[in-house]
C-alpha cells in the first residue's frame, strides 16, 4: 500500500510542475496563429491571448490534430469555434476527427452544400454532437474579449447567388471560400482558404488596407492572386499552405514572382513544416 | 505436456487444415460477390477511406470503403460487389504493389491479395441475436472509452494510453506509430498476457474480500473475457485471454498448470477454429514471444526489477527475431535500450488508467484525475520513443530468405536442448 502512495504523489509531483510549466508556455497572453503542416490542404489553429481556440479548416486527413495538440495545454480540450472556408475534401476531412479529440462549441461556415460522402458525414456527425450549423456572410463580426476580431470579408450572399445559383460548391473557376482578415491592436491577418482572385478583389474593393500577414489564396495557384490585391495589400509575410510535390502543381511560378515581386518574405509549409505566427498586438514574430 | 495427448491434437489440426482448404472459397478477379459477415474489427480510418476485413466462406476480404456509412466493431452487415485480386509474389511484393496501387497511404500490414473496392454495404443489426448484441454493448463501451480519453488527455498520449492499456490503437498517429516502430517498443501497445493478467488478477482480488475463492475466480474469468472483447480479439489477445482462463480454471480445480500447456491449448484452439491464423504476423509473433520468454528467458538467471524486464524483451526478441526481418525487414538496434527505459511505466499505466477507465464509467470527473496521474509517465513515454525514433538505427534487410529463418530456428532449437541436458 505504501509503494502506491509513493507512486501516486510522485505522479502529482510531476503533473503540477507541467500544469505550472504549460499555463506559462500557453497562456501567454499573445495573439497564435499556427498554419499547419496538413499536406495538400489546409488547416489553421488560432489561440487568442486570453486562450480562446479557433480552427479555421482541418486538411485532408487527421494531421491536424497532432498539430493543434502540440499548441494547447493538455487540459484544455474545446475548440470554441470551428470555421469551415469551403466544403472541399482538403479543407473538411481533417475536421470529421477532429470533432472526436475536441468540444467543439461553434461551427461556422460558407452557405454552400457539397454532396460528397465526406460533407455528408461531417454534417452527421455535427448532428449527432448537436453542434449547430451556422452559415455567414461578408461583413459578419467575431469579437473577442480580449480585442481580437474575426470579421468575414467574402463572399457576400449576392456573390454566393451569382456564383453558385444551385447552392452547391463547384470546382474551379466559380467557387467561392470564406476569406477573413484576424486583426488584433496593430498586427492583422487576412485568411483566404480557397478564394480565386475576382472574388477576393470584389470582397477587398471598398476596404483599403494594408496587412501584416497573408495566407495566400487556393496554395498558391496563380488565379488566387493578382498584382492589384497586392498592391492593396503589401503584406510583410505570406504564407503558403500547400503539400509537397501535389499533383496541381501549387504553388504556381507566376504567384511566387508575384510575391517576390511586392517585397514579402514567403513561408511554405512543404518546406518549414507547421508555421507559427506570433503577436503581442504591435509586431509579430515567426517560429517553425 | 504429454507426449500422446500432442500428437493427437497435431493429427486433429492436420485434417482440419485438410478439410479447411477445401471449404475455402476460390475467387476470380472481378467476381461479383454477395454474403454477409460480422465485422469482427474496428475498421481503419485513413484519410477519407474505411479500411476493414470481413470474412466471406473462410476468406478474409480486406473491404476499402467510404466514410458514410459508418462501420464498427460488431456489426452486422450485408457486403456485396466486384472482388479484386492483387497479385501474390511472396515475400514483400504484394505490400508494395499494394501501396503503389492505392496512393502513398499504407493501408494494412497483411499479406492480403483479395480486396473490395467500395461495395455495397448495408448495416444490419439484430438485437435479437444475443451474440451480436454483447458484442454491440461492448462496442458501445469501447467506443465510450475511446472518447474519454481522447477528449482528457492530447495526442499522442490519449493513444499511447489506450493502447497500452486495451491494445486500441485506431487513434495512433501515423508518425508517433512509425516512431514505436523504429525504437521497437511497438509491442507495448498490443494488448497480450500482461494485460490479461493484471486483469485478472485485479478482479480476484478485488472480489476476494467479500465473495467465495472459487466465485472471485470465476469473475475473473468472465472479467478476461469481457476485456478480450473489448480490446478487439486480436491474435494476441485471444491466445493471451486462452491461457489466462487456463490459468485461472486451474486455480478453482485446485490444479497446478504448467504455461507451456495453456500456450499449446490455446494455439490449438486458435488454429482449429480459423487455420489461416498460421499465416498472420501477429499470431506467429505472439506464439513466438511467449515461446521464447518461457524457454529462452530462464538461460538467463533469475532477475529482478527492470533488468529482469530487459531479459524478458531480449528473449521475446531471440524468439522473433526471423520473422520479424521476414515480415518487415527490419531490426531497431536500440530496441533495448529503449524498452528498458519505459517498459516500468507500463505496469504503472495500466492500474493507474485502467482504474481510471473504469471509475470514469461510473463517476466521470474522478476518473478523469486518474487519467491525468498518467500524464507526466505518457510525456516521458513518449519523448523516449521519438527521441529513439528520431535517430533511427534500424537495420533494413531486403530480402530474407525463409532458409535463413529454418535455419535460425534449427540453431535456436538445439542450443535450448543442449542447455536443458546440463541443467
Amino acid at each position: 500500500m505504501k509503494k502506491y502512495f509513493l507512486i501516486v504523489s510522485i505522479l502529482l509531483f510531476m503533473l503540477g510542475c507541467i500544469l505550472a510549466y504549460q499555463n506559462i508556455t500557453y497562456n501567454d497572453k499573445k495573439l497564435h496563429v499556427v498554419i499547419c503542416d496538413v499536406g495538400q490542404g489546409d488547416g489553421i489553429f488560432i489561440r487568442t491571448p486570453k486562450g480562446i481556440d479557433i480552427v479555421i479548416d482541418g486538411g485532408p486527413d487527421s494531421r491536424i490534430i497532432d498539430c493543434i495538440s502540440k499548441h494547447m495545454p493538455f487540459w484544455d480540450k474545446t475548440i470554441e469555434m470551428v470555421v469551415l472556408s469551403h466544403p472541399h475534401a482538403d479543407h473538411l476531412t481533417g475536421l470529421i476527427n477532429l470533432s472526436k479529440y475536441y468540444t467543439i462549441e461553434t461551427f461556422v461556415t460558407e452557405n454552400l452544400k457539397n454532396n460528397t460522402v465526406g460533407y455528408r458525414a461531417l454534417l452527421q456527425l455535427l448532428v449527432s454532437r448537436k453542434i449547430k450549423v451556422n452559415y455567414i456572410y461578408a461583413g459578419d463580426k467575431f469579437k473577442i474579449k480580449d480585442g481580437v476580431v474575426f470579421e468575414i470579408v467574402g463572399p457576400s450572399k449576392k456573390f454566393l447567388q451569382e456564383t453558385s445559383p444551385n447552392g452547391e460548391i463547384g470546382d474551379t473557376g466559380e467557387l467561392a471560400s470564406l476569406g477573413s482578415i484576424l486583426t488584433y491592436g496593430k498586427f492583422s491577418m487576412l485568411l483566404t482558404g480557397d478564394s480565386q482572385a475576382s472574388e477576393l478583389g470584389e470582397a477587398l474593393k471598398f476596404k483599403n488596407l494594408s496587412i501584416s500577414v497573408l495566407q495566400v489564396p487556393h496554395h498558391g495557384s496563380k488565379f488566387g492572386l493578382n498584382q492589384e490585391i497586392l498592391e492593396v495589400l503589401i503584406p510583410k509575410l505570406a504564407v503558403i499552405s500547400v503539400g509537397k510535390d501535389n499533383k496541381y502543381g501549387h504553388p504556381n511560378p507566376i504567384t511566387l514572382d508575384l510575391l517576390k515581386q511586392s517585397g514579402s518574405r514567403t513561408l511554405r509549409t512543404d518546406q518549414v513544416g507547421d508555421i507559427e505566427v506570433i503577436s503581442d498586438g504591435n509586431s509579430f514574430s515567426t517560429k517553425n | 505436456m504429454n507426449f500422446k495427448l500432442l500428437s493427437i491434437l497435431l493429427m486433429v489440426l492436420v485434417f482440419r487444415f485438410y478439410f479447411f482448404n477445401q471449404d475455402q472459397a476460390q475467387y476470380t478477379d472481378g467476381q461479383s460477390v454477395k454474403f454477409e459477415a460480422t465485422i469482427l474489427s474496428q475498421p481503419q480510418v485513413i484519410g477519407s477511406r474505411q479500411v476493414f476485413t470481413a470474412n466471406h466462406k473462410n476468406q478474409k476480404i480486406k473491404i476499402i470503403t467510404s466514410l458514410l456509412p459508418e462501420i464498427n466493431y460488431g456489426d452486422y452487415t450485408y457486403i456485396s460487389g466486384p472482388i479484386r485480386i492483387l497479385p501474390q509474389a511472396g515475400g514483400l511484393q504484394p505490400r508494395a504493389l499494394e501501396e503503389r496501387s492505392y496512393g502513398a497511404s499504407k493501408i494494412s500490414n497483411k499479406n492480403n491479395g483479395v480486396l473490395m473496392y467500395f461495395p455495397d454495404i448495408e448495416i444490419k443489426n439484430n438485437s435479437s441475436n444475443i451474440f451480436q448484441s454483447g458484442l454491440k454493448s461492448i462496442n458501445l463501451i469501447r467506443q465510450k472509452i475511446i472518447l474519454l480519453f481522447s477528449k482528457t488527455l492530447p495526442l499522442p498520449s490519449s493513444s499511447l494510453l489506450l493502447g497500452i492499456i486495451f491494445g486500441i490503437k485506431e487513434q495512433m498517429p501515423k508518425n508517433f506509430t512509425n516512431n514505436l516502430r523504429t525504437s521497437g517498443v511497438f509491442h507495448v501497445i498490443a494488448a497480450s498476457g500482461m494485460n490479461v493478467t493484471l486483469v485478472g488478477g485485479f478482479i480476484s482480488a478485488l472480489f476476494a474480500f467479500f465473495l467465495k475463492r472459487q466465485i472471485a475466480i470465476g469473475m475473473s474469468i468472465l472479467g478476461i473475457v469481457f476485456y478480450a472483447v473489448l480490446a478487439g480479439l486480436e491474435p494476441s489477445i485471444i491466445r493471451a485471454s486462452i491461457m489466462g482462463v487456463l490459468v485461472f480454471s486451474a486455480q478453482i480445480l485446485g490444479r497446478q498448470s504448467l504455461a507451456i500447456n495453456g500456450l499449446s491449448l490455446a494455439g490449438f484452439a486458435m488454429l482449429f477454429i480459423d487455420p489461416t491464423l498460421i499465416s498472420d504476423v501477429g499470431f506467429q509473433l505472439s506464439f513466438a514471444a511467449t515461446l521464447g520468454i518461457l524457454y529462452v528467458k530462464p538461460l538467463f538467471g533469475g532477475k529482478d526489477g527492470v533488468l529482469s524486464e530487459v531479459l524478458t524483451t531480449v528473449a521475446a526478441q531471440i524468439a522473433t527475431l526471423p520473422i520479424l526481418l521476414a515480415n518487415f525487414g527490419t531490426y531497431s538496434l536500440y530496441s533495448i535500450l529503449a524498452n528498458g527505459l519505459v517498459l516500468w511505466t507500463v505496469p504503472i499505466l495500466m492500474m493507474v488508467g485502467g482504474v481510471g477507465a473504469i471509475l470514469s464509467l461510473i463517476l466521470m470527473p474522478l476518473g478523469q484525475m486518474l487519467i491525468y496521474l498518467c500524464y507526466p509517465l505518457l510525456l516521458y513515454f513518449e519523448n523516449v520513443v521519438n527521441f529513439f525514433g528520431k535517430i533511427g538505427g534500424v537495420i533494413s534487410v531486403k530480402v530474407f530468405p525463409w532458409e535463413f529463418v529454418a535455419g535460425y530456428y534449427c540453431l535456436l532449437v538445439s542450443v535450448l536442448i543442449v542447455s536443458k541436458r546440463r541443467a
